[in-house]
């Protein structure tokens, strides 16, 4: 990789800097506050009897279930949806800020106008929100071994790991489809509406429709369900739940690219 | 878009512009102009907002895809082989938005590693001329000072085409002046320049040649001497004895013209060759002709062209 193209990655990655430290900051404050309530739950047996009451299938809808076991706790408090969808939110805002908001605010120009390929411009874009999620998801990882230790709570790493990772690669494919979009089109609240709407969409579908006998089969439509539906902080998470997040990934990310590569630059 | 393409070196014509269209849906933004830029000219490109100007500009940096039409620079189509075509061209855009949070050093630093080199003494000898402070972030800096960055990049570039849109836009005399200086010396250079601008003044001190557009049509080309040779001129001649009347009035391109005893007073369209020719076959005592200047040029060229309000297609006036 030449200067010039280190330089396509490395000006996203500087602008989204700020960002990522400030979602990486919150995150793990939430993951400490929350592993900070453990010791409180650990055992409750109030807080037993009122799962108890609660319908098995909205439990499990929830991810409640084992909920005053580590695993469960983890999952119902933070891997089930709180934490995979901030990490949604964090990914497709910065790709919609880095690509079809850059663009729409004109700043794009000064750097097209250089000897540089524009579809590199582009996807060094799309590759800088790969290294923000990265950042935030390890600063997701590390602050929930380091509350998991202080509040004597064992989980497996390695499956801690693989659900970040799995959390991570839902973001990602939600802000490929905002980049896709972006490729097409310079509309920033299209690219962010268009990726939070999908995230709230495939969670609902993931989480609700399992309660229907009629709709359960068409949960496998979710990539929530590719991503965490094998529950990976109990079992290891096969090996297409990840290709089934990064091809398509992949796939929209190609399409963008080749879309901006082929449109009028938006001008300010 | 690869870069694999070897530029173009012979030849005098730096940029061709060829039939181009740009369409945005309905609206035709450029609607067929054809010109040339030649090799260590200052080209001016005049018109009013709205004319097409940075449409064109857009096209030959490779940012807007003609609908019909191409731009060459250096030989290099600038949609299919844009990027060997911009290492040889600097810009200046005239919408110009800058990253806010970087400082104009860092941003130097910045297009010099996408250009692949810039040189620090010559960034710092324009800065110094241009009156800017480096290390104030861009957010900070005037709209002026935002424009001098953008000034210090394009022609820190080194590069053998300057495209230049609206480049003074918000800049007080003194750095205008500069400005102009820079232009002469880029030209002096071999650089050739293509500066975009409605400020007449300023074309007509620093271009060789101008095109003139109007609602998406070149209506002119030519020095600015040919086109200053156009613009209204008023005359008015003293004779010796009484002017030569029917003569005078009968002369191609003399209207508003009126003999009073031996004065003669008229507005002169055209050439003033065949007036020169008659006043010299007799005696003249004095005579005055006001220097047109390309404001008037400009002024006339659009007065002559109407405009067809249904299809915005300009039109010679009969």
């Amino acid at each position: 990789m030449n200067a010039a193209a280190l330089e396509l990655v490395a000006l996203p990655v500087r602008a989204l800097r700020r960002g990522m430290v400030w979602w990486s900051i919150g995150l793990a404050s939430m993951i400490a506050l929350t592993m900070a309530f453990w010791p409180a739950f650990k055992g409750s047996r109030v807080i037993q009897q009122g799962l108890d009451m609660v319908p098995p299938a909205l439990v499990q809808a929830f991810g409640l279930q084992d909920f005053l076991s580590p695993e469960g706790y983890l999952r119902g408090n933070l891997y089930a949806i709180l934490v995979p969808l901030l990490l949604v939110l964090a990914a497709v805002s910065a790709t919609s800020s880095q690509t079809a908001g850059e663009e729409a605010a004109g700043r794009l120009e000064l750097y097209l106008a250089q000897p540089v390929d524009r579809r590199w411009l582009f996807l060094g874009r799309g590759i800088a929100v790969v290294v923000a999620v990265s950042v935030i998801s390890m600063a997701v990882l590390v602050a929930q071994v380091v509350s998991d230790s202080i509040v004597d709570v064992h989980v497996d790493i390695g499956r801690l790991a693989s659900t970040v990772v799995l959390s991570g690669l839902l973001a990602l494919l939600h802000a490929a489809i905002g980049f896709a979009i972006a490729g097409f089109r310079a509309r920033p609240s299209l690219v962010l509406a268009t990726g939070t709407v999908i995230a709230i969409a495939g969670y609902l579908i993931a989480a609700l429709f399992p309660l229907s006998d009629v709709l359960a089969p068409w949960r496998h439509l979710s990539p929530w369900d590719w991503a965490l539906g094998g529950d990976p902080l109990l079992h290891a998470a096969e090996p297409w739940r990840y290709a089934a997040l990064i091809i398509p990934a992949a796939g929209l990310a190609v399409l963008g690219v080749g879309a901006f590569g082929r449109r009028d630059v938006a001008a300010a | 878009m690869t870069s694999r393409v070897q530029p173009e070196t012979g030849g005098d014509t730096v940029v061709r512009v060829e039939h181009l269209v740009k369409r945005y849906g309905t609206v035709e933004a450029v609607r067929g102009i054809d010109f040339e830029v030649l090799r260590g000219e200052v080209f001016g490109f005049l018109g009013p907002n709205g004319a097409g100007k940075s449409t064109t500009i857009r096209c030959l940096m490779g940012l807007l895809r003609p609908t019909a039409g191409r731009v060459t620079a250096f030989g290099l189509d600038t949609w299919t082989h844009g990027v060997a075509a911009r290492r040889r061209i600097a810009y200046l855009p005239g919408e110009l938005r800058l990253p806010d949070r970087l400082t104009t050093l860092e941003l130097v630093a910045t297009v010099g590693r996408l250009r692949g080199t810039f040189d620090p003494r010559r960034r710092d000898g324009l800065a110094d001329r241009l009156q800017l402070d480096v290390r104030r972030p861009l957010r900070d800096l005037s709209s002026g000072n935002r424009r001098k960055v953008a000034l210090l990049l394009a022609f820190l570039a080194d590069a053998d085409l300057l495209v230049l849109d609206e480049p003074t836009n918000g800049l007080d005399p003194l750095i205008q002046h500069e400005f102009l200086a820079l232009v002469r010396e880029a030209r002096a250079a071999g650089t050739t320049v293509f500066l975009s601008s409605h400020v007449l003044s300023e074309v007509q001190r620093a271009a060789d040649r101008v095109a003139v557009l109007q609602v998406g049509r070149v209506i002119a080309v030519g020095t600015v001497a040919e086109l200053r040779g156009r613009a209204r001129q008023r005359i008015e001649a003293w004779f010796d004895a009484s002017p030569p009347a029917a003569e005078l009035l009968a002369l191609t391109g003399v209207v508003d013209a009126t003999v009073d005893g031996r004065r003669f007073a008229a507005t002169l369209v055209g050439p003033i060759q065949p007036l020169v020719d008659l006043l010299a076959r007799h005696p003249v005592a004095s005579m005055l002709v006001e220097d047109p200047d390309l404001d008037d040029a400009f002024m006339d060229l659009y007065a002559a062209h109407s405009v067809d309000a249904g299809t915005g297609a300009a039109r010679e006036r009969p």
